[in-house]
């Protein structure tokens, strides 16, 4: 089946089994390997991607999920403005071990600091609460965000 | 494994009256790719319908809230609608799975799955929700309290859809209510148990009292026997032993990976005391 | 101490740091592990499903192999794969490889093994109870040990058992095996802790089919804690395996519910603990340990485990009269391996909570009952190693004025006098000795190498990987202080068999300790043959000089003696030491603990990188939360897990507050960090939750079921009514 949509601001079309998982239409089809399949069963959040601006566990989508979509994956939001100051928080606070996680941990803390930014690490915890982290404990995972917060509060 | 997409709504009632034997409908994707991961579906057709938006969104019908049965849990939890009439659906939905599962999930695969773990099943119950079920050329509604009718069983034809749920907005108005999920952690939880309630009270006395729980028997059910036990008594005045001799009769908690029957069956009374005495 | 950046933060966030299942090319055939669904039986045969294309397969057999069918460990009894006998659920039969992932997944679901079922031991503590089950050489430590009784002193006997742990690294196992047919040599990448044990697995079930083995591991490689010791072994053996019968590149990563069923754990262990300890001076006089671990089916690395184990199973402290049984057990389970601790945390969960219960027995202070039995510079172990510093006392003095800790006893008591849901503070002390046991440094003799090119670079060649706990910045960082040369341009190249000289393993926190120190060395050698001590102007100065390439190799200190048979002497040349002061709220209702806030004081020497260091205490706090309250692998009656949906982990809604304090800062040596975090929580909560519950506890993990059960017997009524 045709499956068209756009995936980090390119229009894509292509042939697929609608019900091939979406994730490996991301990681093997396309190549964006920036998401990372861990639990395959939606428990971890390693693979999370934006659909519609929205985090979602993409082995737990199909390819027909992605019907007329906007998909972005951690390699474009990395490049994107609120996207490198993240980083810069994450490299600052030495908040990444393994980083196996973190372009999963990396969409879910883009999307709250897009969506609400509060400096609140009740809020942060609550939006990182779909993304498992086994090596940093999070600690300083919340200590970037809430610095990345921060940061864009002070822009303002 | 046959896959339709149909084009609108009448061409989807058009494919499920042709599949009269075993078939998946595919909204959020949450729970079928698990299934299909784990064997539990295999061949059977699945039908794609997150596509048909007018199955999406919570609306205002008069008396009623009318949730699409493809309404996110995103979209639930932070429904302006919701929050005004039954703030309390909107708050015990927060720890629903974990936020990208949200924005996922719908409401009407989360009844249909049939899980007896289901989260918003014991809540909508004691609301007395009701279904809207769909089909080429019916249309019933049918009370959330009865649709159930065994493990993964319901009163549902081949050729139906739940195409919503029906709240009325002042389900919870004069109650006070209860809810708590019972799980390993706070996020990303399968309930071992929860309980969902409603009650008003006349000073000490219970005028009325309404308990579903979850995951302690084959589907999420009402506690009728407690609630008949319960009404109209003065709070000071309870039998407890009579009420979990009761409860005995209402629940049938299991041993299981996730937890111990007596664990499940401890925990129900003492929330059900929890919020009865409160 | 500074806190220079991880050079790889950057990347990996944005999701270009390639792990092995990011690397593929055209040719790649897809591989598989195909492992029995039963503990133990005799195959009789093996059905291939009929609709596949055979010939699009390749499937590899314990006959194919035409080296030695035994993964090299430090007790070689463990097959690659299965050949008539099957002795635990998991163990690998077959070795399949196709194309395409799907078929290949749809081809091994649906083989049918035939076998005759035979008697297996499954459930954990029938194995440990059950003398027969023991199996490979006994340790026995006596120090002193006389077994009359003494009048004045109190005896407590108690036994505590600990579950399995699942390392739960986020990237699952994976090799890639890529055979080259005219150099008949093999080249292996992947996901490891190991390199040159991966190498010498490759070398023995390849035998003389092959000249040569080249090990690299992926880029990044996305967590291990032990997990990735010796399992990755068997994964590249059997993926070499069917790369040289394929003639074509294989990959195989693992699904995570084959991870989770087939790989290693932390060892399962009862600890049966007796003491007798004066009743007036609260001086613990004599201890006998009997520590026992299940190995699982085979030894494979449980006798170096078991030898941790028992070195730390007399905890901090100074006891005159001690006998220490270590035993390992056989069942019918996937051999339990490595993982972070090492035989430690199951020591250390015993003797702590022990220790409360003496206290509480003979009614002394938490804390004053360590403080009395401290180990004290000049002191000796049950192995007659002498002390050499007071560190464990200044960490416990410092933990218990910093958190308050007192006062909050105090008050929660208070608190708990009014409330159904209840509060508690825990209290509990560890130590941790680094590098290898015993001889084991001795017998690496682990050796790094250094090169400069004329470009000014300077290469780090260790077979040490970074697995996400820093090494490769901290390494670089520890010679670009030494040389005093930019950090910038002093990089630690991905570890190559071809290329970096065997540095050891990746293991026993010996990466910064051991190799860290043996960088050092090298380092100042190079400043010392540099005659102007600028590295740069030098480099540009003398061109013909470079590249350079020099060596170190470890030498071991000659004072330092361990004896293998006795184990007297010195086992660990240096020790960490910490201690720790958890918080815990009870939810009554659920009967549910919930971890509020850990205070941690570390001595782990001179800490290379704060924030890195501080990233470990974290790290290791919280898999040590798990261990205490949600993870467990096994349920009697209901099997193990198979996912993340049944293995609870914490996440980010669970996380304490965690305080971390490092003492004895400008010590001239970085001690082992990483595992000594894991090593002290899990008894800190439990005692904790003794503190706030007034019962005793004895068995982790302490899930709201088991604590339920425990409330229930020495109860004998319903609780939550009581409480009401």
């Amino acid at each position: 089946m045709k499956i068209s949509f756009r995936i980090n601001q390119k229009d894509v079309s292509l042939d697929l089994d609608p019900m091939r998982r979406l994730i490996d239409v991301i990681r093997e089809d396309l190549g964006y390997t920036g998401t990372k399949e861990s639990c395959g069963e939606g428990e971890c959040g390693a693979c999370t991607i934006l659909l519609d601006g929205f985090p979602v566990t993409s082995c737990l989508l199909n390819a027909i999920h992605a019907q007329g979509k906007q998909i972005h994956t951690a390699e474009y939001l990395a490049k994107t403005e609120k996207g490198k100051l993240l980083i810069d928080c994450f490299d600052e606070t030495n908040a990444v071990q393994c980083g196996f996680c973190f372009p999963g941990f990396f969409v879910s803390s883009y999307h709250y600091l897009l969506n609400d930014g509060e400096p609140n690490l009740e809020k942060i915890k609550y939006a990182l609460s779909g993304n498992i982290c086994r090596c940093t404990g999070y600690t300083k995972i919340f200590e970037a965000i809430l610095l990345a917060c921060d940061r864009i509060k002070k822009q303002v | 494994m046959d896959f339709y997409k149909p084009s609108s709504l009448p061409d989807l009632f058009e494919i499920i009256s042709r599949l009269e034997g075993r078939k998946y409908f595919l909204a959020g994707g949450s729970d079928i790719n698990v299934q299909i991961k784990n064997k539990i579906i295999t061949k059977e057709p699945v039908v794609y319908i997150n596509h048909l938006d007018e199955l999406r969104g919570v609306r205002d019908d008069g008396d009623q809230i009318v949730i699409g049965a493809l309404t996110s849990y995103h979209d639930l939890i932070s429904s302006p609608l919701l929050l005004k009439y039954i703030p309390f659906l909107s708050e015990a939905l927060r720890y629903f799975a974990s936020p990208p599962l949200q924005n996922m999930a719908t409401i009407g695969g989360n009844l249909a799955n049939g899980s007896p773990t289901a989260d918003i099943t014991p809540l909508l119950l004691v609301l007395n929700a009701e279904l809207k079920m769909m089909s080429k050329s019916k249309l019933r509604i049918i009370p959330l309290n009865g649709f159930y009718t065994g493990y993964k069983q319901f009163d549902m034809k081949y050729n139906e859809l739940i195409g919503a749920v029906i709240i009325s907005k002042k389900a919870t108005s004069g109650y006070r209510s209860y809810y708590r999920k019972v799980g390993s952690r706070r996020s990303l939880t399968i309930a071992k148990l929860s309980l969902a309630g409603l009650k008003k009270m006349s000073g000490e006395q219970i005028v009325e009292i309404r308990l579903a729980a979850g995951a302690l028997n084959e589907y999420p059910r009402r506690l009728a026997r407690i609630e008949d036990y319960l009404t109209s008594r003065i709070r000071s005045e309870l039998d407890w032993q009579e009420i979990e001799s009761l409860l005995s009769k209402e629940i049938t908690p299991i041993t299981d990976l996730r937890s111990d029957s007596e664990y499940r069956y401890q925990v129900c009374l003492n929330l059900i005391k929890q919020f009865v005495l409160d | 101490m500074s806190s220079a950046r991880k050079f790889d933060a950057r990347p990996k966030v944005a999701g270009t740091y390639r792990f092995l299942d990011d690397y593929n090319n055209i040719e790649m055939m897809h591989g598989l592990l195909f492992y029995a669904r039963f503990d133990h039986g005799i195959i009789s045969k093996i059905h291939l499903p009929p609709d596949f294309n055979l010939n699009e397969f390749t499937i590899v057999h314990a006959s194919d192999i035409p080296g030695q069918n035994l993964v090299p460990e430090p007790v070689a009894d463990q097959p690659f794969m299965a050949d008539k006998e099957v002795i635990h659920f998991g163990q690998i039969i077959l070795g399949i490889a196709h194309h395409d992932k799907k078929t290949l997944k749809d081809f091994s679901e649906q083989i049918q093994v035939e076998y005759q079922k035979q008697p297996a031991t499954t459930d954990i503590k029938q194995c440990l109870e059950d003398e027969k089950n023991c199996f490979g050489k006994e340790i026995l430590i006596n120090h002193n040990f006389t077994p009359k009784s003494d009048p004045g002193c109190t005896y407590l006997h108690k036994v505590y058992y600990t579950p399995h742990q699942e390392q739960a690294y986020l990237e699952t196992q994976g090799m890639i095996a890529i055979y080259d047919d005219q150099k008949k040599s093999m080249f292996i990448q992947g996901t490891m802790q190991c390199p040159y044990f991966v190498k010498e697995a490759v070398e023995t079930i390849m035998g003389s089919a092959i000249r040569q083995v080249i090990v690299e591991t992926s880029e990044g490689i996305g967590g291990a804690f032990g997990g990735k010791e010796d399992f990755p072994n068997i994964i590249a053996g059997i993926a070499a395996l069917l790369s040289y019968k394929s003639g074509k590149p294989v990959k195989i990563v693992l699904d995570r519910s084959d991870d989770i069923i087939i790989t290693t754990k932390r060892h399962p262990a009862r600890i049966e603990i007796e003491s007798w300890t004066d009743r007036i001076s609260g001086k613990i006089r004599k201890l006998t340990v009997d520590y026992r671990l299940d190995a699982g089916a085979y030894q494979t690395l449980s006798p170096v485990v078991l030898a941790r184990g028992v070195l730390h199973s007399f905890g901090t402290y100074n006891i005159e009269e001690a006998q220490i049984r270590g035993r390992l057990f056989r069942s019918n389970t996937p051999p339990n391996g490595a993982f972070r601790g090492f035989g430690a945390p199951q020591a250390i969960f015993a003797i702590e909570s022990h220790i409360d219960h003496i206290a509480r027995e003979l009614g002394i202070d938490l804390a004053d009952i360590r403080r009395i039995n401290l180990l004290r510079k000049g002191d000796e172990m049950p192995t007659t190693q002498i002390i050499q510093e007071d560190h464990i006392k200044e960490c416990l003095e410092t933990v218990i004025s910093w958190s308050d800790y007192y006062n909050k006893k105090a008050r929660f008591e208070e608190f708990n006098h009014t409330h159904s849901d209840k509060k508690g503070i825990g209290l509990a002390i560890g130590f941790h000795g680094g590098g290898y046991t015993g001889n084991g440094e001795k017998i690496l003799k682990s050796e790094v190498k250094i090169t400069i090119d004329k470009d000014e670079l300077v290469k780090i060649y260790v077979a040490n990987t970074d697995m996400g706990q820093g090494a490769y910045t901290t390494l670089a960082q520890i010679v670009s202080e030494a040389l005093s040369y930019p950090l910038s341009k002093t990089i630690v190249e991905i570890p190559n068999t071809d290329k970096a000289p065997n540095s050891g393993p990746t293991v026993a926190s010996r990466t910064i300790y051991i190799v860290g120190a043996l960088l050092q060395n090298l380092a100042y050698k190079i400043n010392a043959e540099i005659p102007d001590n600028n590295l740069s102007s030098y480099i540009k100065n003398h061109p013909g000089q470079f590249p350079r390439e020099w060596k170190l190799q470890f030498q071991p200190d000659p004072d330092i003696r361990f004896d293998d048979n006795t184990y007297q002497g010195t086992a660990y040349k240096d020790y960490s030491w910490a201690a720790c002061v958890v918080e815990i709220y009870y939810h009554c209702q659920i009967y549910q603990i919930e971890v509020k806030n850990i205070w941690n004081v570390l001595d782990i020497g001179r800490p290379v990188n704060r924030k890195i260091a501080e990233g470990q205490v974290e790290g290791g706090n919280i898999q040590a939360m798990g261990y205490a309250l949600t993870e467990f692998f096994y349920k009697p009656g209901f099997g193990r897990m198979h996912g993340f949906t049944d293995y609870i982990l914490p996440t980010a809604f669970d996380i304490p507050e965690i305080n971390i304090e490092f003492i004895n800062t400008s010590s001239p040596i970085a001690k082992g960090l990483g595992e000594i975090p894991m090593d002290y929580p899990a008894p800190a909560i439990l005692n904790a939750a003794q503190h706030a519950l007034g019962r005793n506890f004895y068995e982790l993990p302490l899930t709201p079921e088991n604590i339920f059960q425990v409330l229930k017997s020495s109860h004998n009524t319903k609780i939550a009514q009581e409480d009401n």
